[in-house]
């Protein structure tokens, strides 16, 4: 072993036995960042590669695709595709949700693949087990017949021949179980999770005959798939997309960009306090350890190993929180994807919860590598301040008597300087737009901004120390014990602003983040009571579980307008439809209704104009209302035209008024019914909005339309009648539920920042025992020792807690008026939640007198003698 | 005023069993001025520490003013050092944050007294040592001598009938030192105060009535002031 490596590893394990609670913290700190970062990364992976896996898996050999969206497309289509060179095979493919039921309950949804089994039951890496006994050609092309995935028809329980109850749309089926799917490799599939249906018992189950949602093409090798496709699109309509089948997996990573982008940044908070929680330690070490590095120099280290020394030793902390937190971050990831999966498949499109544990397995080790890598790479940054100090330190002084630290003073005044300079730079840097859609230059405004605070931080701890005179005025007991704390936590701002610092991260961001997700929340809420103003909304059963039930299970027959409209005390009944389409390459929702009803009814949220106004216009000269976020991504605006293929042919739309939306970050375009219906040829409805009469019994009215309705369901699941208020707040559940991940990710910073107060009450409380020995030599009793170091505790967290409600108020329109405005284009109407961020407070408060309390009972119990004989 | 019953004081470091202090038995009178002597490692400051409850015996008893500390809590220590016990410590041991009156009014404060009692004790014991002048001043703005003054009036502010002192001019030269001596000793015999004191420093310990000898944790012989040896 290297001599080198033998005097470091002396070194350091001299130093872990001398300060093994320290040590530990500081491992601990770094290995909460670590779990935090690395479980939000391999839960946003885990999540989109399940969708991937399963968009990869159908596909099979399939190179191209042809899709009409969510309206599916013309099974006559396919007669054209096949006579276009270069294409081998062109199979019709139907891709829904079924949801299974358990008596009433709806238990889980599946997906279910309609297929033409007789020519693809070999093609697309499944093979299909059933007893000889039966002819399989019946078997494979009779209705409601499926075929489970092994995996499955275990989990289910199931075997070949039982009866399954499916929710299909609105309708409710006992399936047969006619085999089971198994993957044709020996590697896990996507099969195994599914389940399949011949193409023309799935268009009878779904409602869709002479209809598919897509079209799978396997092209020859004589021409490129390119050449293929153009060929395609030159003789299909041109509403539908010919694509490869890897594009549907980017363009869901696209929509979902920046929501696993904001995720992310939010999960290096806990990093960057670490990095806090490493300076600190780093820094008390050399300080510790000053007269001995002074004793290297004095025998020849050079002043480069000094500083790879404690690089090093940051680099272990680093190493060793890094391997813990890959453990405790594959756990954490987890829980998370079932939380992302859920809050994707709510938002943007139906994404599966992963197969987890089996796919964990498989990448534990380059999870830890990352980890560790992470761990040793952030430590290794905290660590260059004090390593570099060290190999500065002055020989002759540091082995001289006297105390080199307090020799040495922390240039505070220029540190304010150049705080207040990075905030000037914070507002500067909040002014450009985004590149590339990333707000770049809102994130380092957000890193310049807690910099410039940071940087603020020493002064601050200073700033406060005031003279008072103690004897003879009225401060008693408590004022002296004040005092002292004050005036020790003042003596060091350097380590004590690094803690103040560490705790201001974590509460800016914590109440950056309040200030915004209530604010957003507040939005939300003033919309829906502005705009939803239905007393009675009646749609799917499965309605609530968003896109996870497909398009099939997300839409009513038209016909149920009349029946409505019967019911005594209806006053109004709109027919609202909205389906998915791309719009130049943007996913966007396409909003049906009877705008004309909707103007005298309700109203939309527009940018200018009178909303009834503008509806009826809007109604009268074909023309669309487009919702904010979309006109800033396609750059109109009112009085602009866009055009949009339609299964009719492209059209140009007068653009009437732009809207505010929040219920999705896609976009939003609104038409009235009758047009969209003539250009679409889908007469299906989404939800039917109600409006009663004045005076009229909601629960009444609702008992009646369930009784007409139930009847009609054919069998299946009742509809969901949702009041207005059920509604509401389904909506801000649904809100809760995207912001639950957040709070968990702040925690986990403000925790870290925890650490740090431990750590430096710590070291503080090491480095006074001579201080405390002689308090308490002189009548000082144990519970006035503890209240000593709560104070100090105290007042690191007032000046923390103060820069960080500062720090968080300019956090939070950071967030609201750049980050949040150039990633998902929304305009958020900012509120202070008073009520939320006194508790931000209090939390704080009492997590920095629990962080002190530990401390504090420690030192109160230090043995007099040894204390007083430090030196 | 301080009885030492078979007293003994043994620590482990590690394997090793030290033996600081073995079976002292002695008594020392109200208004006595006892010093100790001896070298290095021979058990003089521990004796000091268990007679003031900072640290505890292993065998034997400490009796002050009549009362056995035998089984005292932590906070009955406390109070006995709060009310009887003043101690000055040869590396003075002032709070750094505090001014000169501040350090002085500490004990006073701790005890919970008024505050303007404590104005007045503390004015009073500026008066006494001779630091007046440098009331406002902190620990770093003074010279050895002067915080071991502050720290003299910081022991006695209180009114302890017991003052320990531990190598008082150990920090300091011989000529602050000499009046160092001399300010305890006066201030000693007016206020009525037993006074033990540690020193290595034959100078020192001839302000005491008579000097005890130690050796190996065991007291060797005493020698009063006229010189006369005594076998304990």
């Amino acid at each position: 072993m290297p001599a080198f490596v033998r005097v470091f590893l002396l070194l350091l394990i001299s130093h872990v036995r001398q300060w093994p609670l320290r040590t530990l913290l500081t491992i601990v700190g770094v290995a909460l960042g670590v779990s935090a970062s690395v479980a939000v990364r391999s839960a946003n992976v885990d999540v989109l590669r399940s969708f991937e896996q399963t968009v990869m898996t159908v596909a099979g050999p399939t190179t191209l695709e042809v899709s009409g969206g969510e309206t599916g497309l013309d099974e006559q289509v396919m007669t054209r595709v096949r006579t276009i060179a270069g294409v081998t095979t062109a199979s019709p493919v139907i891709l829904q949700t079924a949801v299974r039921m358990r008596g009433e309950q709806a238990y889980q949804a599946v997906q279910v693949v309609g297929l033409d089994l007789l020519a693809e039951s070999n093609t697309r890496g499944f093979r299909l087990d059933q007893p000889a006994k039966e002819s399989q050609l019946l078997s494979m092309i009779q209705p409601e017949t499926v075929f489970l995935g092994a995996k499955l028809a275990a989990e289910w329980n199931l075997s070949v021949d039982d009866q399954v109850d499916l929710l299909i749309g609105p309708r409710r089926l006992t399936c047969r179980m006619a085999g089971v799917l198994q993957s044709e490799s020996d590697r896990p599939s996507s099969w195994e999770r599914m389940a399949v249906m011949d193409i023309a018992a799935a268009q009878i189950t779904f409602g869709m005959v002479g209809k598919v949602d897509r079209i799978d093409i396997v092209t020859d090798e004589k021409k490129t798939v390119e050449e293929v496709a153009q060929d395609l699109r030159t003789v299909l309509p041109p509403y539908l997309t010919v694509e490869r089948p890897v594009n549907r997996t980017r363009q869901v990573e696209q929509m979902v960009r920046a929501f696993r982008l904001n995720l992310t940044v939010l999960s290096w908070v806990g990093l960057l306090v670490g990095m806090f929680l490493i300076y600190n330690t780093m820094a008390f070490a050399v300080a510790q350890r000053r007269r001995e590095i002074g004793i290297y120099r004095a025998i020849g280290m050079t002043q480069s190993r000094v500083m790879v020394l404690f690089l090093i030793e940051g680099g272990v902390f680093g190493f060793l929180g890094g391997i813990t937190g890959s453990v405790a971050g594959v756990a954490l990831a987890q829980e998370l994807v079932a939380l992302l999966s859920r809050t994707i498949s709510d938002l943007y499109v139906p994404v599966g919860a992963g197969e987890g544990g089996l796919r964990w397995a498989g990448q534990f080790w380059s999870i830890m590598l990352e980890g560790i890598v992470i761990g040793c790479v952030v430590s290794m940054i905290g660590a260059v301040g004090p390593s570099l100090d060290a190999s500065r330190t002055a020989t002759v002084r540091a082995l001289a008597p006297g105390d080199y630290e307090a020799s040495r003073q922390l240039r505070v005044g220029m540190l304010g300087v150049m705080g207040l300079g990075l905030l000037l730079v914070t507002g500067l840097l909040s002014l450009p737009g985004p590149i590339g859609g990333v707000p770049v230059f809102g994130y380092v405004a957000t890193l310049s901004l807690l910099a410039g605070l940071a940087c603020l931080a020493p002064i601050c701890v200073t700033g406060w120390r005031g003279r008072r005179r103690y004897v003879g005025g009225e401060f008693g007991v408590h004022g002296v014990m004040r005092g002292i704390a004050v005036e020790h936590a003042s003596r060091s701002p350097g380590r004590n602003g690094v803690t103040v610092s560490a705790l201001m991260v974590g509460l800016a961001i914590m109440i950056g983040v309040l200030v915004m997700v209530r604010s957003f929340r507040h939005t939300v809420d003033l919309w829906v009571t502005d705009t939803v103003m239905a007393d009675l909304v009646v749609a799917p059963s499965m309605w609530l579980r968003g896109t996870e039930v497909g398009s099939v299970g997300r839409s009513l027959p038209p016909t149920w307008s009349n029946v409505l409209a019967s019911i005594p005390d209806v006053a109004a009944v709109d027919s609202y439809r909205d389906v998915r389409v791309s719009v130049k390459g943007q996913q966007v929702t396409v909003v049906s209704r009877d705008l004309r009803l909707h103007a005298q009814w309700s109203r939309y949220l527009v940018r200018r104009g009178d909303s009834s106004e503008q509806l009826r216009r809007a109604a009268d000269i074909h023309g669309l209302l487009v919702s904010e976020i979309l006109a800033n991504r396609l750059d109109v605006e009112e009085g602009s035209t866009l055009e949009i293929l339609t299964p009719s042919g492209p059209a140009r739309f007068p653009i009437v008024a732009v809207f505010y939306d929040y219920s999705t970050d896609g976009g939003k375009l609104l038409m009235d019914r009758a047009l969209y219906q003539s250009l679409w040829h889908d007469d299906l409805v989404s939800v039917f909005p109600v409006y009663l009469r004045a005076g009229s019994s909601l629960d009444r009215v609702r008992a009646r339309i369930m009784e007409q309705l139930g009847g009609e369901a054919g069998g299946g699941l009742p509809p969901l009648v949702i009041s207005n208020s059920e509604l509401r707040q389904e909506i801000l559940d649904i809100f809760d539920r995207t912001f639950l991940l957040t709070y968990v990710l702040e925690a986990i910073a403000v925790l870290i920042a925890m650490l740090g107060i431990v750590n430096t009450l710590v070291t503080s409380v090491l480095e006074r025992r001579r201080e405390f020995a002689t308090l308490r030599a002189i009548g000082g009793s144990e519970k006035q020792i503890r209240q000593l170091v709560l104070w100090e505790a105290a007042y690191l967290g007032v000046v923390g807690i103060a820069l960080g409600l500062i720090g968080g108020g300019l956090l939070s329109l950071l967030l609201i008026r750049v980050i949040n405005k150039q990633s998902f284009g929304w305009t958020i109407q900012m509120i202070l939640p008073i009520g939320a961020l006194i508790q931000a407070v209090v939390l704080a408060v009492i997590a920095t007198l629990v962080a002190g309390y530990f401390p504090a009972r420690w030192a109160a119990r230090q043995p007099i003698v040894e204390g007083l004989r430090e030196e | 005023m301080v009885t030492l019953r078979q007293l003994s004081k043994t620590y482990s470091r590690g394997e090793a069993t030290v033996t600081a202090l073995r079976d002292v038995s002695l008594e020392i009178k109200v208004g006595e001025f006892c010093a100790f002597v001896g070298p290095s490692g021979c058990g003089k400051s521990t004796l000091l520490n268990l007679v003031a409850g900072l640290d505890l015996p292993t065998a034997g008893e400490i009796v002050l003013d009549g009362r056995s500390t035998k089984n005292l809590t932590s906070y009955e220590w406390t109070k006995i050092r709060r009310e009887t016990i003043g101690i000055v410590f040869q590396a003075f041991h002032l709070v750094h944050g505090l001014t000169a009156e501040e350090n002085i009014a500490l004990p006073l404060m701790l005890r919970g007294e008024n505050r303007r009692e404590i104005a007045k004790r503390v004015e009073d014991m500026l008066d006494r040592v001779g630091m007046s002048h440098r009331r406002g001043h902190r620990p770093a703005e003074l010279s050895g001598g002067e915080q071991q003054r502050i720290a003299i009036a910081r022991a006695l502010a209180h009114g302890p009938r017991l003052l320990l002192a531990d190598e008082p001019t150990g920090n300091i030269d011989s000529h602050q030192g000499a009046g160092i001596m001399a300010l305890i000793r006066e201030l000693a015999t007016s206020g009525g105060q037993t006074v033990l004191l540690v020193t290595h420093s034959v100078q020192a310990s001839q302000s005491a009535d008579y000097v005890w000898t130690m050796r190996d944790g065991q007291l060797i012989s005493r020698t009063e002031r006229s010189t006369e040896l005594v076998t304990p």
